[in-house]
Order: structure tokens, then C-alpha cells, then sequence
């Protein structure tokens, strides 16, 4: 691996200092960041209070994501198309007669996707009533926006650390937005595997399995980081456990009926998955392995996330359904206000209409060899992007 | 709602109606303890949806806070939330609008609470919530949704074929020949995946929208015949829908003394009836026919129903010949036949030699704005009357549009079932047994809930016309133990 120096000292390629981290990539990252920390709000509003306008603070945490995005991102590519040097211009692709980042332009389009979901999410509403499922067609399509901002953000910071030749500070911030990406299918994936009474049936390991290995094998091999993957998990973790944390202390109550628990302050999201333990296996076997023979390597990585995060999830989710579990530490006032109160809270759910089986737990398998095969891919061409 | 909202409402399609047939919102008059009000409740035409409510006060300046709070019928409904305080309307001190939430399809109680010097009194009023409507996607909105929609999606296809050509080029270098030709192939088949996509998405919103159409509101099916038994003309009406007789909704309760109340409309508007039929079973209802001249009628009946929901359902039978002697199924029954012509004035003749006055001005009615529709009745030679309560109430009144797109029954206090207000006072959290509340409601017709005082010679109804048209109206009232029908025509502007 070229050292910092080497990389940027060759002629031509306008590698950035390593005093100077381009003002842009806290901009992008910040985004990416506001719109999980958007959603996990909103999400808890609708459990805690119910009824919400435009104008809530998760709302415009989730919009502030694009308007950030949009405005730096469109601010950086007219800079550089009229104003930049031969260098900076250089260090950008093309598009429609323009110049900038790739990761730029990706984030300029996903808050574009976000802006047009507005007013067909009025629309949406005004149709087929508020929201009734969380998943809509506008809700899918502002997802896509923030998703846009999100990978952008990876594909900004992947190219400055390939430039910088490997440069940590950009591993670890590439590390970072690749835990913004996993918490950010975590959460599109809350309803099969965000509450851990999910954990002793099927669906929960095969969503796993398909969702969470393209992401972090894909940091794996795109950052430069010694733990790629579990810097990933960390920052998933890591950013859930303040929401667990912080939500809780903002004073609360339901506003629609039926209000079957007389909540007081918000409700935090559910404990989040352990993914630290597995993705330490992740990064010992990419480690162990390395490049080279990646069908072998995505069997092998699938089948260690799978096996850990089975023994991991199994246990751990023992104890978090548990009474015992209910403090703050673990989240404590933690159903909706509308839910019903009853024994459900402390059982394992659908565990005899969808049990673990050893045939699904061999699909898992497969399920997750074929996300790990995806994030080589990806990796690889993360650790290729250059502008 | 806000604006962008209720001119989607006004842009929608209305496919069918609510307790009464294409007239989704609630009118009510009454009171809150001492203060007298008007309550306007709009409705959002889908579920969960934002209902627009408007309080007038009818006594001004007296309140010093009006609140609203819907609750679910459901006895296990558990605490409700906070009622919403309403604001004043900007320019009129004495009208307050709210946001009322409606998220579960079904039968709500409105409760709307005034507190003032006077003390603090409460309104019940009973709304639905019911999809009654499928709302076009408006043509500029389109128009714009579909040129961001392209712009995307080319720019998608931009950022593909830059990141597969040039992205992992070292900065400067410019892409070869091959390099240009690999862009082009991911381009291309990043274009047969969006537009897969695409395909995916409009198939998702096909299927949201069919499904939305297919839970929009229908009354209960029902089916109306008519049958010769003795030489009399007996109608059955017959409730047919599998959730009515699966039990799969709550049972009928009687509405001023009657589980259903029948309306035959000969086409024409020429011939009028008003029938209580008698159950036979818990499904079909028999009424003797006054003797109506044949024709085809539309036939509507509106039934409460024990968790205070009210529909109107409806059907046509067609009369081969004059009904025969009649023997009156009930004593509140009452008909009317006019002579084919279009009203044109305010006043009627009454059956007894009494007069019925519209007390209206010579301004136009106008849809979606209050209408004057307040009724005096004098004795023959202009004396002075007193009406007596018709199945407790002052007044009935009926109105349908000439195409029978609007068909209503009102009474002094709007638009709502009274029945419906009653189950909402006297259901209990532990009335989770169907056919409590109702036996509850029926003990308390019996011991004379319903029977009323002298009530004057004036009546009046709130109410606004749904749609511009022309209606036919029916005003019934009692004088002198005989029901009386008066009819006025009106064009709605």
C-alpha cells in the first residue's frame, strides 16, 4: 500500500493534505447521519405521541439531511465547474457539462429525491389517508433520497482515502458512513428484526443475513482500516445506544387514542443488535483470508456472520426480553402508547408459525454468502473510486 | 386540512356517501351544558384521515374555551388523550375550528367542550369515519411529479455511466475508448433496472390503489320487495349483506322508537313516504304501502347501529299498479303525493287547512354555505299553532336531489342519528356484550325518553346542501296528533 506521502507527491493527482479535511465531508456526513437520527425520531414520535405535523423536529431532522447534502454538494460541484482548479476539476466526473465528486452527485440526487417526496407524500395522505404503514411509495422514494446521500457520502470519502493512499482518518470516516448505511437498513428492516422478541424465528436470520454482510464486507474491503467492519457496528451500535439514551429523557405524551399506556416521555428504539460480535468475525476472516479468492472468501465470511450473530442474538435477546431488562440502560418505557398492554412483551414471537430450522437456517446461509459475494463487489469498486 | 388538502378534496371523485347518501359531513345543533352551539364536522373522506370540525357559539361571547376530543366507540377504548383546544376563526369571535384525527374506521363520539362563566358543558356528537372518495392525481401536480420523476431518473443514469467510465480513473487521466463503451453498457443497464423499477413502483401503487378502492365505504347490500298479502301491498325489506348476517357488526338499535326508518321516492319526486316497518326476523322488515301510485321508487332506509354507526341503505322497487287499501304498520307512518309540478313558492298547504312558510329571504342557496331552512306552521286563518313532537322530535325533513345522487334525513339536530348520541351517554366501559346498549336504549324509549312537550309552531334544521342542484324537500311535523307533509323545491346554486 503507498505510503501518504508517496501518494501525494506524484504529479497530477491533487491528493488533499493531511491537515486539511475538505470542508464538504463533514457536510456529507452530518447529512447522512440526520436522516437515520431523523427517522429513529420520527419513529418514536409516532409511538409516543401519535399524531405529527410537517414541521417536527425528526421531520426536519430528516429533510435538514437533504437540504445539507443538496446545498454543499450543488455549492461544491459550481465551484469546481467555474471556479476550481485544473486539479480540483480533474478530480471529478462529468455530468451534463459539469464537474464534481461522483459521491457529489449522488447526494445532489438523492436530495432531490427527497424534495420531490414531499409533496407526493401530501398528496399520498390526502388519498389513501395518513400514514397507515410505514413503507409507502413516497416514504420508499425519501428513503431512496437519503440512501443516495448516505452512499454518496461513502463514495466522497472513498476517494479521498484511495487518493491519500489509505490515509486512517479517511478509513475510519468511511468506516463511519458505512455504520450510518447498516443502521440505515436496520431501521428500513424494524419490523422483522427491530424488536427482539423476533429473535428466536427464521425471518429475523434471514433479513440479517441478506441485509447486514453486503455492508460491512463491503467496509471491510473499501477502508483501510485495521476493524473496518466492527467500526461499522460500532457507530450502528454506538448511535442507536444514544437514541436509546436520549429519547427517554424528552418529556412526552400520546395525543391520539386509544392511549393504552399513559406514556410520559418518548419511547426509545428498540436495544440494538449486536452486530460488534459478528462483525469482529467479519473482519478476522477478511483478515485471514484476504484478497484474491473472494467466492471462497464470501462462503466463508457469510457462514462466520451468520454462526456468530445466531449464538450472539440468540442469548443476548434472552435477557432483553426479559423484565429485568426494561431500565434505561436497556430502554425502559418501550411500547407504544397504542400497544395493547399483555404477556407478548416477554415471548419470543412466531417462534411455532416460523421456527429456526435447520433447512432455513441453511437458506440463511446462502442468503448471507451471496449479500457477502455482493459487498466484495462493492468493496472492490469502493476501493477503487478515485474521484 | 390545509389548503393544499382541501383542494385535493375538493379535486376528488365522490363515489358514495356517509349515513346519508352524498352528504359526508356532520351538521349538529344542540347544546354544551348552557351554551347553545352549531357543530360543522367535515369529513376528511378517507381513513385515518383529518376531519376540519368549526364550533359556532350560538350565544356570543360567553365562552372562554372551546375543546374537542374524539373517542372511538369501542368500550375498550382505553384513557383518551388530551381534547385539542379550538382557535378562533380569524374575523368571527364567536366560531372555532380544530384538527379532529380520525384513525380507525368506524363510529366516534365528538366531544366538544365549552367552559365559560356560565360553567363548563359538553356536546356528544356522533361522527364517522368512513373512505367515501378515490382522489385523482391532479393534472399539474402529475405533470411535475413526472418531470422530477424523468430528471432522476436521467440523472441516475448519469451518475451510472460517470461512475462505471471515469470514477476510477486516477484524477486526469481521460477515459479511453473501451472505458467510454463500458459507461454506455452500465448505463444501459442501469436504465433496464430503473426502468424495472419503475415498472415495480407503478404496480405497487396500482395495488395501493385498488385495495384503497376496495375498502371504500358501501352500506350494508340490501334488497327491497314488494308482495300482494290480503289485497294489501306489503314491502320487505331485507338487510342481505354476509357481515350483517355472519354478526360481524354490532347489532340495530332503535332511532326515535324505530329499528329502521323506510323512505319510498317515486322518480319524479311526486310521491313520498315515510314507513317504520315491523321486524319479521333480525333480517327483513315488512311495512304495508300507503296506496302510492305505481312507478318505480328509490327506497332508502337508515338504521343505527348499536356502536352508533348510521347508514342509509338503499334500493328501487317498482309499483305495477296504486297500492290498495292501507292498514298503517305503524302510527308514525305517513305519505304524501303531490301533483307532478315544481314548487315554486315558500308556502304550503297542509293536509288539516294548516300553512307551512320556508322562512327563507330571496337570496340564493348556495352549496357548501349554511342554508335558511327554519319552518313555521300556522293554523288555518293565520292563527297561531303549537306542533306537537313527531317520534320526539319537532321536525323531520327530508331532501334528495333530483338525480337522487343526495338523499338526507334531518332533524332539528342535524344531520346526526339520535340513537347513535344516545349510545355514546350510555355505554359503559364493561358494554363489551353485543346488544346491551341497545336493550339499555330501548328500556329508556319505553319509559318515555322520546315523548316531548309542545314544541311551537317554528322548526328549523342546520344544514348546508353538499353539491348545486335541485332538491326536493320533505318537512313532516305533528298538529294535533295527525303528521303533516309539506313540500318545497329549491335550485342550489
Amino acid at each position: 500500500m503507498p505510503s501518504i506521502s508517496a501518494a501525494a507527491s506524484a504529479p497530477g493527482v491533487p491528493a488533499p493534505r493531511a491537515a486539511a479535511l475538505p470542508w464538504y465531508v463533514p457536510a456529507v456526513l452530518v447529512a447522512a447521519t440526520c436522516a437515520v437520527v431523523g427517522v429513529i425520531w420520527d419513529i418514536s414520535w409516532h409511538r409516543t405521541i401519535g399524531r405529527d405535523t410537517f414541521w417536527t423536529p425528526a421531520h426536519l431532522a430528516i429533510y435538514a439531511s437533504g437540504i445539507i447534502a443538496g446545498l454543499s454538494c450543488g455549492w461544491l460541484v459550481l465551484k469546481t465547474t467555474f471556479a476550481g482548479s485544473d486539479a480540483e476539476r480533474a478530480a471529478g466526473v462529468r455530468f451534463w457539462g459539469f464537474r464534481g465528486p461522483l459521491g457529489a452527485w449522488l447526494c445532489i440526487w438523492g436530495a432531490m429525491a427527497m424534495i420531490v417526496s414531499a409533496p407526493f407524500d401530501n398528496w399520498w395522505h390526502n388519498a389513501y389517508g395518513l400514514d397507515v404503514k410505514v413503507l409507502s411509495l413516497p416514504h420508499l422514494i425519501l428513503a431512496l433520497g437519503f440512501t443516495g446521500i448516505q452512499l454518496g457520502a461513502v463514495l466522497m470519502v472513498a476517494a479521498l482515502q484511495n487518493r491519500a493512499g489509505g490515509e486512517a482518518r479517511y478509513g475510519r470516516l468511511l468506516a463511519y458512513g458505512i455504520g450510518i448505511l447498516v443502521l440505515n437498513v436496520a431501521i428500513l428492516g424494524f419490523e422483522q428484526i427491530g424488536f427482539s422478541q423476533n429473535a428466536h424465528n427464521a425471518l429475523y436470520y434471514l433479513v440479517c443475513a441478506a441485509i447486514f454482510p453486503i455492508l460491512l464486507v463491503a467496509g471491510a474491503r473499501a477502508s483501510s482500516l485495521r476493524w473496518p467492519a466492527t467500526t461499522a457496528a460500532v457507530v450502528y451500535v454506538g448511535v442507536t445506544l444514544i437514541m436509546v439514551w436520549v429519547l427517554p429523557l424528552f418529556p412526552a405524551t400520546p395525543k391520539l387514542a386509544p392511549v393504552y399506556r399513559p406514556l410520559t416521555h418518548m419511547v426509545p428504539p428498540p436495544f440494538p443488535l449486536l452486530l460488534i460480535v459478528p462483525a469482529v468475525a467479519v473482519d478476522l476472516v477478511m483478515r485471514r483470508f484476504g484478497t484474491g479468492r473472494d467466492w471462497r472468501l464470501s462462503a466463508l465470511v457469510g457462514v462466520s456472520f451468520l454462526a456468530v450473530l445466531l449464538v450472539t442474538q440468540w442469548f443476548a435477546t434472552i435477557y432483553l426480553i426479559s423484565p429485568a431488562s426494561e431500565s434505561f440502560l436497556f430502554g425502559a418505557q418501550r411500547w407504544n402508547y397504542n400497544s395493547l398492554p399483555g404477556d407478548f412483551e416477554h415471548q419470543f414471537w412466531d417462534i411455532r408459525s416460523d421456527p429456526v430450522t435447520p433447512l432455513k437456517l441453511g437458506f440463511a446461509a446462502l442468503l448471507a454468502m451471496t449479500s457477502s459475494r455482493v459487498g466484495l463487489w462493492l468493496g472492490n469498486g469502493l476501493a477503487r473510486v478515485q474521484r | 386540512m390545509s389548503r393544499a388538502g382541501r383542494l385535493a378534496a375538493l379535486a376528488a371523485v365522490v363515489l358514495v356517501a356517509s349515513a346519508h347518501i352524498g352528504s359526508p359531513d356532520t351538521y349538529f345543533e344542540g347544546s354544551a351544558g348552557p351554551y347553545r352551539l352549531r357543530v360543522i364536522v367535515r369529513s376528511p373522506g378517507v381513513v385515518p384521515g383529518l376531519a376540519q370540525i368549526t364550533v359556532r357559539l350560538l350565544d356570543e361571547g360567553r365562552a372562554r374555551t372551546v375543546s374537542v376530543l374524539p373517542v372511538y366507540w369501542d368500550p375498550r377504548t382505553a384513557a383518551p388523550p388530551p381534547p385539542d383546544t379550538a382557535r378562533i376563526v380569524s374575523g368571527d369571535s364567536s366560531v372555532y375550528s380544530a384538527a379532529l384525527w380520525l384513525m380507525t374506521g368506524g363510529s366516534y363520539s365528538v366531544q366538544v367542550t365549552v367552559a365559560g362563566p356560565a360553567g363548563t358543558g359538553t356536546a356528544i356528537v356522533p361522527v364517522q369515519a368512513i373512505a367515501t372518495r378515490r382522489l385523482e392525481l391532479q393534472k399539474p401536480l402529475a405533470v411535475g411529479l413526472a418531470a422530477v420523476g424523468a430528471f432522476l431518473f436521467l440523472g441516475m443514469l448519469t451518475i451510472v455511466r460517470a461512475a462505471a467510465r471515469e470514477a476510477v480513473l486516477p484524477p486526469g487521466m481521460e477515459p479511453d475508448a473501451r472505458r467510454g463503451v463500458i459507461g454506455w453498457v452500465a448505463a444501459g443497464l442501469g436504465g433496464v433496472l430503473l426502468l424495472g423499477a419503475v415498472w415495480g413502483g407503478r404496480g405497487w401503487w396500482n395495488a395501493v390503489d385498488s385495495g384503497f378502492s376496495r375498502q371504500l365505504y358501501h352500506p350494508l347490500a340490501s334488497a327491497a320487495a314488494v308482495r300482494l298479502d290480503g289485497g294489501r301491498a306489503v314491502l320487505r325489506f331485507s338487510i342481505v349483506d354476509s357481515a350483517w348476517r355472519q354478526h360481524r357488526v354490532t347489532p340495530l338499535i332503535p332511532d326515535h322508537g324505530h329499528l329502521v326508518h323506510l323512505f319510498l321516492i317515486r322518480d319524479g319526486l311526486d310521491a313520498f313516504a315515510h314507513l317504520h316497518p315491523v321486524f319479521v326476523d333480525s333480517s327483513d322488515f315488512d311495512a304495508t304501502l300507503p296506496p302510492l301510485p305505481a312507478g318505480r321508487y328509490r327506497v332508502y332506509a337508515d338504521i343505527t347501529r348499536e356502536s352508533g354507526f348510521a347508514e342509509t341503505l338503499s334500493d328501487t322497487i317498482t309499483l305495477a299498479s296504486p297500492a290498495g287499501a292501507w292498514r298503517m304498520s305503524d302510527p308514525d307512518d305517513a305519505w304524501w303525493m303531490g301533483n307532478g309540478q315544481r314548487a315554486t313558492g315558500n308556502v304550503d298547504k297542509l293536509a288539516d287547512g294548516s300553512r307551512m312558510t320556508w322562512d327563507r329571504s330571496e337570496a340564493p342557496l348556495v352549496a357548501g354555505q349554511d342554508a335558511p331552512l327554519r319552518f313555521t306552521v300556522a293554523a288555518p286563518g293565520d292563527r297561531p299553532t303549537a306542533l306537537e313532537p313527531y317520534m320526539g322530535m319537532a321536525g323531520h325533513l327530508m331532501l334528495t336531489r333530483d338525480d337522487g345522487a343526495v338523499f338526507v334525513h334531518l332533524h332539528p339536530l342535524g344531520t346526526i342519528s339520535w340513537a347513535a348520541q344516545q349510545t355514546f351517554l350510555l355505554r359503559g366501559p364493561a358494554d363489551t356484550v353485543f346488544g346491551t346498549v341497545g336493550r339499555r336504549l330501548t328500556e329508556m324509549e319505553r319509559r318515555g325518553a322520546m315523548t316531548g312537550e309542545s314544541v311551537g309552531s317554528t322548526v328549523s334544521f342546520p344544514y348546508a346542501f353538499p353539491r348545486p342542484g335541485k332538491y326536493r324537500l320533505w318537512v313532516q311535523v305533528q298538529r294535533a296528533h295527525r303528521i303533516l307533509t309539506a313540500a318545497f323545491d329549491v335550485e342550489v346554486q
